[in-house]
């Protein structure tokens, strides 16, 4: 079943488009990455689902419903941008939020009780923002996302400005709430977050869809073009016929091939030219490598086929 | 509805509790309370008994025993003589007579008696000079001479002074009473109608009163209301607001909560100047000042005007608050809507000197000076109903109109950021949908 819906939206602000015909679907119970460079219209498609802005052109649907102010208690919304009260106590504002999305006061300072002390945060209940790091205020804005236990969530990315130890924290609450049968549309520029956690994914550029599809199957689609290889001496053997792009990290090379080009042969060539190959491997491209090459109009696999 | 009432719910608290709120509602009028009563506190405190001795030199047999029995008469009408007495502390003045021989030391005996009233302040003396009921100048020796009820001392020499001088003259007593009887002027308004109501003595000033307190809130208010706006708006708590409530209740719950913090504070000062009236009222009173009389109707047009004022006011430095990114931004977007506010302050002149002149009554009929202007009218002549129902409608009417084009402006203002749109796209923001 689709949680969310969009079909053939289009919104524009005087005479510049900012979503263009775009379509993509949500499964229930599953994590869904929105992806885009900056300005590409994931906020404006968001602000639609959430019913900020209504489309010009096209349905938004959230459990089978055009979106409006009835479904709201429904949807959690973490925007990329945030912030808090600055002269309210967590506690209260928390309660605040919960209050306006139809929790009463009661069930909403029971909620907040547990949600701090899962965050690790019941210390700070009666304490204002500013005593509280950046960190903490960005757990405060996620629980204030999701107090009244909404259907559908929309987290803008939910771990900048975290420490490890906070992601890895809240990334195991957003895999529980997935395991409770929620929905999660996961909107960020960390693509290995991405392939951590997301199901499906869509990405989109000058407001229209570039790619989507599951996870798994999109990278199949770009198909084991991409070398992982980690060797010791120089990188000349790597010619322009083989190789379309590499990237040179500390610890080992990410070599994306030519169409046709063959694996070995790079192999072949690294030991004739005397390198100590330590590791090779044949992998499908990373969703880092994807999202630049879909962005950047270089990718060299036609994804027409699917869409 | 209910979301707009959380949100009033929590602009109200969150103002409320404040420590500023807390200081400007409650303790500036308890200063200003003690800042009047402290010192009249203090002055008629003294109270008790004063022991007054007289040094008589006037030669006058029945003046040192007339101004007993003026001091003794006071509050009984009858025997008053041409004076009010404030009955200003309770100051028992015991006076004894020391009659001063021709011969003796003056220098003297006013040396043993100042000594005396330096080491006990409720021994005083009073000196009569030779010279008789025509030339009489009394001088009074205390430690404290700022003491109100000194006042008391000094009518009742002059009663007696003027008492003698009439009885000399050959009146007796009931006449001297009847001709010195005390006229009262009665002030009566002539109101809508041509109907007569009490009071109007202190109408210039309740009228001003009312003009600056109606400026002075709405502005105080008005910009809370835009600063408020900024905050949310700066500290991006909007974007996690919208996904809840519409822009247009977040507005109107906004402007709601902080109104009915200023009608608490405009609440608790009444009620305390209220006191203070009830109690300073005698005091003021006696001292030939009169409080206004301030009809209730009148208290019920400036809580209107105050309300609509406020609404329509508020409504517009939301606008502006929704469409700068700062405050420094918002010191420049806010002047037109302040000098809105501040024309009438610069006019009212005019009005008060001329308050039924065509300009006038149109001036009041203009929806964004009627709040000052139209409440200071009233306060001055009471003009006809009419055209106190007519400039309300003229304003309700307004503030729809400026309510609607405001959340159309807010609701794409709050998610702007950057450069400050121009009058071209404001408009263009209108027709958004």
């Amino acid at each position: 079943m689709n949680v969310v819906e969009l079909k053939h939206v289009t919104k524009r602000f005087d005479q510049f488009v900012a979503v263009k015909d775009l379509s993509f679907e949500v499964r229930q119970g599953t994590i869904f990455g929105l992806l885009g460079p900056n300005g590409a219209g994931k906020t404006t498609s968001i602000r639609m689902i959430v019913n900020i802005f209504a489309p010009d052109e096209g349905d938004v649907l959230v459990m089978s419903k055009h979106v409006s102010p009835e479904l709201q208690p429904h949807i959690g919304y973490l925007p990329e941008e945030r912030g808090l009260y600055k002269k309210m106590k967590i506690g209260d504002q928390l309660v605040f939020f919960a209050n306006l999305k139809g929790v009463n006061s009661t069930e909403a300072s029971r909620r907040v009780d547990e949600w701090l002390k899962r965050l690790e945060l019941s210390d700070w209940k009666n304490k204002k923002p500013t005593d509280l790091s950046k960190g903490m205020q960005q757990k405060v804005q996620f629980i204030a996302s999701v107090i009244h236990d909404p259907d559908v969530m929309i987290l803008d990315e939910p771990f900048s400005g975290l420490d490890p130890v906070s992601v890895n924290l809240l990334k195991n609450v957003i895999l529980d709430l997935k395991q409770r049968g929620k929905t999660i549309i996961f909107s960020t520029h960390q693509m290995e977050q991405v392939e951590q956690i997301c199901d499906d994914i869509c990405l989109i550029n000058h407001g229209t869809q570039v790619l989507s599809g599951g996870l798994k199957e999109v990278k199949r689609r770009f198909g084991k073009n991409t070398v992982i290889m980690d060797y010791e001496g120089p990188d000349s053997f790597l010619g322009d016929d083989l190789v379309k792009h590499h990237n040179r990290f500390p610890n080992y090379s990410e070599i994306l091939l030519n169409d046709g080009a063959d694996a070995q042969e790079v192999l072949k060539r690294a030991l004739a030219a005397g390198a100590r190959v330590n590791r090779f491997e044949l992998v499908e491209p990373s969703l880092n490598e994807i999202f630049i090459e879909s962005v950047t109009g270089k990718a060299s696999v036609s994804n027409g086929g699917e869409r | 509805m209910k979301k707009v009432l959380i949100i009033i719910k929590r602009e109200y608290l969150v103002r409320v509790r404040t420590r500023a709120f807390m200081i400007g509602t409650i303790v500036s009028p308890l200063f200003m309370l003690a800042l009047i009563a402290l010192p009249i506190f203090f002055a008629t405190r003294g109270g008790g008994d004063r022991r007054v001795a007289v040094l008589d030199q006037s030669g006058e047999p029945d003046l040192f025993d007339a101004i007993r029995k003026s001091l003794a008469s006071r509050g009984n009408p009858d025997e008053e003589l041409n004076r009010r007495d404030p009955g200003v502390g309770s100051t028992n003045y015991a006076l004894t007579r020391r009659v001063v021989a021709p011969g003796e030391d003056m220098n003297a005996l006013q040396t043993e008696y100042s000594q005396k009233a330096d080491k006990d302040p409720d021994s005083t003396y009073l000196i009569l000079r030779p010279g008789g009921l025509d030339k009489i100048e009394p001088e009074y020796y205390a430690k404290n001479t700022s003491d109100f009820s000194i006042g008391t001392l000094e009518r009742a020499i002059n009663d007696a002074v003027s008492g003698l001088r009439l009885k000399r003259a050959g009146l007796d007593q009931a006449t001297i009473s009847l001709y010195t009887k005390r006229v009262e002027l009665t002030r009566k308004k002539v109101t809508a109608g041509g109907g007569v109501s009490e009071g109007g003595r202190a109408d210039f000033v309740v009228a001003f009163v009312m003009l600056f307190f109606i400026y002075m809130s709405v502005l105080i208010y008005g910009l809370f209301v835009m600063r408020g706006v900024i905050e949310e708006k700066q500290s991006r708590i909007v974007e996690l607001l919208v996904s809840s409530v519409r822009p247009t209740q977040m507005m109107l719950g906004k402007v709601i909560g902080i109104g009915l913090v200023g009608l608490t504070q405009i609440g608790v000062w009444a009620v305390s100047a209220l006191l203070l009236t009830t109690v300073g009222v005698s005091t003021f009173e006696s001292r030939g000042m009169r409080m206004p009389n301030i009809p209730i109707s009148l208290l019920v047009y400036f809580v209107v005007f105050f309300v609509l004022g406020y609404f329509l006011y508020a409504t517009l430095y939301a606008m502006v608050g929704s469409t700068v990114s700062s405050e420094e931004e918002a010191q420049q977007a806010q002047i037109p809507v302040t000098l809105l506010l501040v024309v009438p302050m610069v006019i009212f002149n005019m009005i008060i000197a001329n308050p039924t002149s065509t300009s006038s009554i149109a001036l009041s009929m203009v929806p964004f000076f009627a709040p000052t202007l139209m409440m200071m009218r009233i306060a001055v002549v009471n003009p006809p109903l009419w055209q106190i129902l007519l400039s309300m409608a003229i304003m309700i009417a307004t503030i729809l109109l400026c309510v609607w084009i405001a959340a159309r402006i807010y609701r794409v203002g709050i998610l702007m950021y950057g450069k400050r749109p121009s009058i071209t796209e404001l408009g263009r923001w209108l027709r958004y949908s």
